[in-house]
């Protein structure tokens, strides 16, 4: 025991503490290794068989629907199905996906309190909402491309005009890729900021599909009951109507039609964008951690 | 059936902010009917897609599925399942108090919102069809949700899958896929009560009776099996 009073104190050992001199990765570096965590856990990599079940299998059934529609584009003597078209006719198999993965990506944090282990290092909650975002905007992309990609591969190798064939099937690829971003973006904004209100899975994926569910008979009646500009107007109100639209006044492709308020469309999906992501901003500025 | 589970899960149902969750379905319903027949063109434009298309097609599966996935689900989410497992109560009558509970809710639910648009519409006839077609649908719909919380640890997901994979996307394709579909047994059985144009039925009437009924026992007994052996385990990872 160190004597107090007389002069005797006691001794600190140094018992070789040392501060950490090494680099410290930055905002960056947190904001990347939770984007790919993110797209991992969204289609269930890395998780139990049961997590991979949903979206892996809606992944499955999408491509080899893609495979089946190589068989019969290249039966046929016309093509029945272009990658725009495909972007419009997958898009409501990917509402189903962002309405399941969505609360997947943000919900468990939530619930689980997550957030301020995420905030104690040097991601702040902007970064983490976009993060977020971008990774389920890239997932839905994954989702809607990559029957493409099987589509491309499949009309390549029965093309008629040697490699000229492939160029325009390339080029074709090309505007389904971009349909496909464009969807991808849209329903991410659209679905995160519904997810991110609530801690249940259940409620989470109940607002989601509500919203794209219950939009669709609104803008049917609407299209049933209008006529001229109301019919053509009506499908801003269902997004998986919206974005057909989109498709028709970018690439003439698509299942909608939109006579001449394709620009409307286009404006109605950048709105969903900005309002989604500044919803989500605002969101995780609010969430207690 | 027990009493005391049935209410304490009404309670943990309705009594929190979630209820209003359900709100804005029958509101969109009620809301269309009223454009619909303000609009003046005749109900066989817009009838079948407010009351097929969204009513029996939208309103009662998502009402089932939020309802049916809840009344169990939440417990197991909650850990609240240990108490209720503890106590001396036979598992069937856990099941049946709460497939009880999740029906009348989803049954009132919708059947009220649909009864009240038909009325507007000025068919008492479809009110009662679409009534029972509820009751029917509910039934079935939400023994097949609770059987599922119990089976995956994310019923939703696959609820929704089938919702609207098998129910909206298959059945247009794959004719046969209606036999298995809730959606059709439920409007075939409003429309064999209402026989109105504005109901497409498709299915004959005692096929959609027979699977139905099948559905509801395979959903209550598989729920009963599956909680006599139920093993506690942590969030779905």
């Amino acid at each position: 025991m160190p004597e107090n009073g007389n002069g005797a104190t006691g001794v600190i050992h140094d018992i070789g503490y040392q501060r950490y001199e090494g680099v410290r990765l930055g905002r960056g570096y947190s904001a990347r290794s939770l984007f790919t965590q993110s797209v991992r856990g969204a289609y269930g990599l890395g998780r139990s068989a049961w997590a991979k079940v949903l979206p892996i299998g809606l992944l499955a059934a999408a491509s080899v629907a893609a495979l089946i529609l190589v068989v019969v584009n290249t039966q046929l003597p016309v093509e029945v199905i272009d990658y725009v078209g495909m972007a419009s006719t997958f898009t409501y198999a990917a509402t189903v996906f962002v309405a399941v993965v969505a609360p997947e990506l943000v919900s468990v944090d939530l619930r689980t309190n997550l957030l301020s282990l995420y905030l104690s290092r040097p991601m702040t909650r902007t970064d983490y909402a976009l993060t977020k975002l971008a990774a389920l905007a890239t997932a839905t992309f994954v989702m809607l491309g990559g029957p493409m990609l099987i589509l491309f591969v499949g009309m390549a190798f029965s093309t008629d005009n040697g490699i000229a064939g492939v160029f325009s099937e390339f080029g074709g690829l090309l505007q389904g890729l971009l349909a496909a971003a464009i969807h991808a973006a849209v329903l991410a904004s659209l679905a995160l900021p519904f997810a991110s209100l609530t801690g249940r899975r259940v409620f989470a994926t109940g607002m989601i599909i509500g919203v794209t569910l219950l939009t669709a008979p609104i803008s049917g009646v609407l299209q049933a009951l209008g006529e001229g500009a109301g019919r053509q107007l009506a499908g801003l109100i269902d997004p998986v109507s919206l974005l057909n639209g989109v498709d028709r006044w970018l690439f003439d492709g698509g299942i909608f039609d939109v006579g001449p308020y394709g620009p409307v469309y286009g404006l109605g999906a950048l709105v969903i964008i900005a309002v989604g992501t500044s919803c989500t901003l605002w969101r995780y500025r609010k969430v207690k951690s | 059936m027990n009493t005391t589970v049935m209410a304490l899960t009404t309670r943990a149902l309705l009594g929190r902010r979630r209820i209003l969750l359900l709100l804005p379905m029958p509101l969109v319903l009620i809301g269309l009917t009223l454009i619909g027949v303000t609009s003046g063109s005749g109900s066989d434009g817009w009838g079948p897609l407010v009351f097929g298309g969204l009513g029996l097609a939208v309103v009662l599966p998502l009402t089932a599925l939020i309802v049916g996935s809840s009344v169990l689900g939440l417990e197991i989410d909650d850990g609240t399942i240990t108490h209720l497992l503890t106590k001396p109560l036979p598992r069937s009558e856990i099941v049946l108090s709460k497939l009880c509970v999740a029906w009348l809710v989803t049954t009132v639910a919708v059947g009220v919102p649909l009864a009240i648009s038909a009325l507007i519409a000025g068919s008492p006839a479809l009110a009662a069809g679409l009534v029972a077609g509820a009751l029917l649908g509910s039934l079935a719909y939400t023994a097949l949700f609770l059987a599922l919380s119990l089976i995956t640890k994310r019923p939703v997901a696959v609820g929704l899958v089938y919702i609207m994979l098998w129910e909206n996307l298959l059945v247009g394709f794959v004719d046969g896929a209606k036999v298995f579909s809730v959606q059709q047994h439920a409007t075939t059985f409003a429309n064999t009560i209402a026989k109105s144009p504005m109901l497409n039925d498709t299915v004959p009437v005692v096929t959609a009776m027979i699977i139905a009924a099948v559905f509801v026992a395979v959903g209550t007994v598989g729920a009963t099996l599956r909680l006599r052996s139920f093993a506690l385990t942590g969030e779905a990872t």
